[in-house]
């Protein structure tokens, strides 16, 4: 590049007046990730991807899209039906949604597995746990969208927690309602938050995550600081350049994973009804209850939490107590950076109690998945209280199993054996 | 005696951690009770690529359904090019409201009368395959069976109680069993298609696109295996 090319000469235009070549060093080819990161590694690039995938199917589905009780159901058959590829973009984005959350999943479990929590990444984990939350609503709001029966019912469901808040939930249920009960209203008003307030928010707060994350650097599976050791220009030696090294494996994974993803959206659109449920066929019905009403498997551990509270306590009713552990089961992750008090991150190198309770957790936050996409049984139920216990264990009795158990050194660099 | 070295121990550890996480999804993707009210499903599979089959479907759901059930979703010019039958024929013989061939497929039944009539508004089925399944239909249908504290003289193994008659009855008198059970295989497959219209273009597509992945992945691969030599 030392000929006065034309590419060379709009580069320099373009460098002195915002800073490319600074940026594209900075954050591809001159930013460091450790040499011994593995798959788990690769999910936050795949959630990139379908952010992106979100916002543009959503802005489409958008140009078809009826926001009114009367229209939401019929627009929704009229783009599978009448639009062209409507039917291709609809899945997308309905098959998007489960994606971003069993991605997002893997991501926040490698967090937790190699302690990428701990200092000094606590705000990239607060970051992303505030991500996870906005997703969170924002699935939520998407689900109500069709105004099938199942998108009526969760929403009235969802939205009535609220209204077991003790003195002003009721009228705050209706205000947030805008109506007695869920309606037109409320469908609108959910779709505003769906496509501009929540979008803007959750853009910006994986913005906030990339930046922290830039500044520190990534985390590894031994947990080890690469940015120790450095060579006399400063580079971390167990390290490599995210552009071309890691950038081509995560295409890589991205040409797996939406083989996947294709396979699902093209032959198993409705993923055996957990991605389209088949109740949602039916257009909203305030008169007709569903036999069962079930939200998002992404939703169901959570679900099986605000259902196993089924007794009142210290005259708070039982339905209040629910919708409080339920919040916590989901608020709690993010107080994770100081609830573990080990002097190792991963759990490679942590004792035997930090492991116990980790498989304790992930054990039940699959079977809390599985109660709460089940009618409810006595047994079940049971089953419910001992798991939330479980899961909640992890997190509570983790400043003391953390602090007192043994753990195994750390090497001092990448493939040493300590 | 051999004995497990710790190596060995963890091994069994993970091994018997992810056989959990396993067996607990396998859970999650199970289902308990039957799914065709007092009795299991029979098999269905829909073979939506027979267009004779739909074709024979379409006749019967309008001769026989379409009087009180609406496809509302779905355009009569949609279902006749996807059942390649020529647009002329289908408007002299299968739309009976003088409605043009570009219009949704509504009936003129109205709520008032229906519920007059027959005490309900017969729903619309444009979305029953997705909403019941296919099989329960299959099912529904082939299992009328007389009972006569019904106001129709007629009850459901599948349906209980079911407020509609057993409009096929004359049909199902006069024909042996095979010949029943196929009328029932072609309207259902017929409810199947028109319930998700795009399948067949859906499954074409979806073809051509995980041709081009495999090779897109094969060759981002070897670009990764290339520069990951470089860091050895």
């Amino acid at each position: 590049m030392s000929e006065n090319t034309i590419g060379k000469k709009s580069l320099d235009w373009v460098d002195k007046r915002f800073p490319v070549i600074d940026l594209f060093e900075r954050h591809l080819s001159k930013y460091y990730s450790p040499s011994n990161i593995n798959i788990w590694y690769l999910f936050g690039f795949l959630l990139l991807i379908v952010l992106v995938m979100q916002i543009l199917t959503g802005l489409w589905l958008m140009m078809n899209y009826t926001n009114t009780a009367e229209g939401a159901f019929s627009s929704i058959e009229y783009i599978m039906r009448d639009v062209d590829y409507g039917w291709l973009i609809r899945y997308m984005h309905a098959g998007g949604a489960s994606a971003f959350f069993a991605l997002i999943y893997l991501h926040m479990f490698r967090g937790m597995m190699y302690g990428s929590y701990q200092k000094p990444r606590e705000l990239i984990w607060v970051g992303g746990w505030f991500v996870y939350v906005l997703l969170c609503a924002e699935g939520f709001t998407g689900y109500v969208l069709p105004w099938g029966q199942m998108s009526f019912w969760a929403a009235q469901v969802i939205i009535s927690l609220v209204g077991s808040i003790p003195y002003f939930g009721e009228d705050l249920a209706i205000w947030i309602r805008g109506d007695y009960i869920v309606s037109g209203i409320t469908l609108s008003r959910l779709f505003a938050f769906h496509v501009v307030l929540l979008p803007i928010l959750i853009i910006a707060v994986v913005f906030f995550h990339i930046l922290a994350l830039h500044e520190i650097g990534s985390n590894n599976p031994d947990g080890i600081d690469v940015k120790k050791h450095t060579d006399q220009d400063g580079v971390p030696l167990d390290a490599k350049p995210f552009f071309p090294y890691d950038i081509t494996h995560d295409f890589y994974a991205l040409g797996v994973f939406l083989l996947i993803f294709c396979t699902v959206i093209f032959f198993f659109p409705e993923g055996g009804g957990y991605i389209i449920e088949y109740v949602n066929y039916e257009p909203a019905n305030p008169l007709s209850t569903p036999a069962h009403i079930v939200p998002s498997w992404y939703y169901t551990p959570f679900y099986a939490m605000l259902r196993a509270i089924d007794f009142p306590l210290f005259g708070l009713t039982a339905k209040f107590l629910g919708f409080v552990v339920m919040a916590a089961g989901i608020a709690i992750f993010a107080a994770l950076p100081w609830l573990d008090r080990s002097p190792v991150k991963s759990i490679k190198y942590k004792g035997i109690f930090s492991k116990v309770f980790l498989a304790g957790f992930v054990i039940s936050f699959f079977v809390l998945a599985y109660l709460g996409s089940v009618p409810p049984t006595e047994t079940k139920n049971m089953l419910a209280k001992v798991f939330t216990f479980l899961y909640f264990a992890y997190f509570l009795l983790m400043p003391f199993y953390t602090r007192f158990e043994k753990c195994k050194p750390v090497p001092e660099r990448v493939g040493d054996t300590a | 005696m051999q004995t497990c070295p710790r190596a060995c121990w963890r091994y069994s550890l993970k091994t018997l951690f992810y056989l959990t996480i396993i067996t607990s999804s396998f859970f999650i993707f199970s289902a308990g009770e039957y799914r065709c009210g007092s009795m299991e499903c029979d098999y269905f599979e829909a073979d939506v690529s027979d267009k004779a089959s739909l074709q024979r479907g379409l006749s019967t759901y309008m001769n026989y359904c379409y009087g009180c059930h609406s496809l509302k979703y779905s355009r009569y010019k949609r279902v006749a090019e996807d059942l390649l039958i020529p647009l002329e024929m289908y408007e002299n013989n299968l739309i009976f409201d003088g409605s043009k061939i570009g219009e949704l497929m509504e009936i003129s039944l109205t709520k008032e009368d229906a519920i007059n009539w027959l005490g309900a508004y017969p729903p619309d089925l444009t979305l029953e395959a997705r909403l019941r399944r296919p099989d329960w239909i299959y099912t529904y249908l082939r299992n009328y069976y007389p009972d006569s504290s019904r106001p129709y003289g007629v009850n459901n193994r599948v349906y209980q109680n079911v407020n509609m008659p057993h409009v096929l009855e004359d049909m199902q008198n006069n024909l042996s069993e095979s010949q029943y059970d196929q009328v029932i295989y072609d309207l259902t497959n017929f409810m199947t298609y028109v319930a998700d219209p795009s399948a067949e273009q859906r499954k074409r597509i979806g073809t051509y696109v995980l041709l081009f992945l495999i090779i897109f992945t094969a060759f981002a691969y070897m670009t990764y295996r290339e520069f990951k030599k470089d860091l050895k």
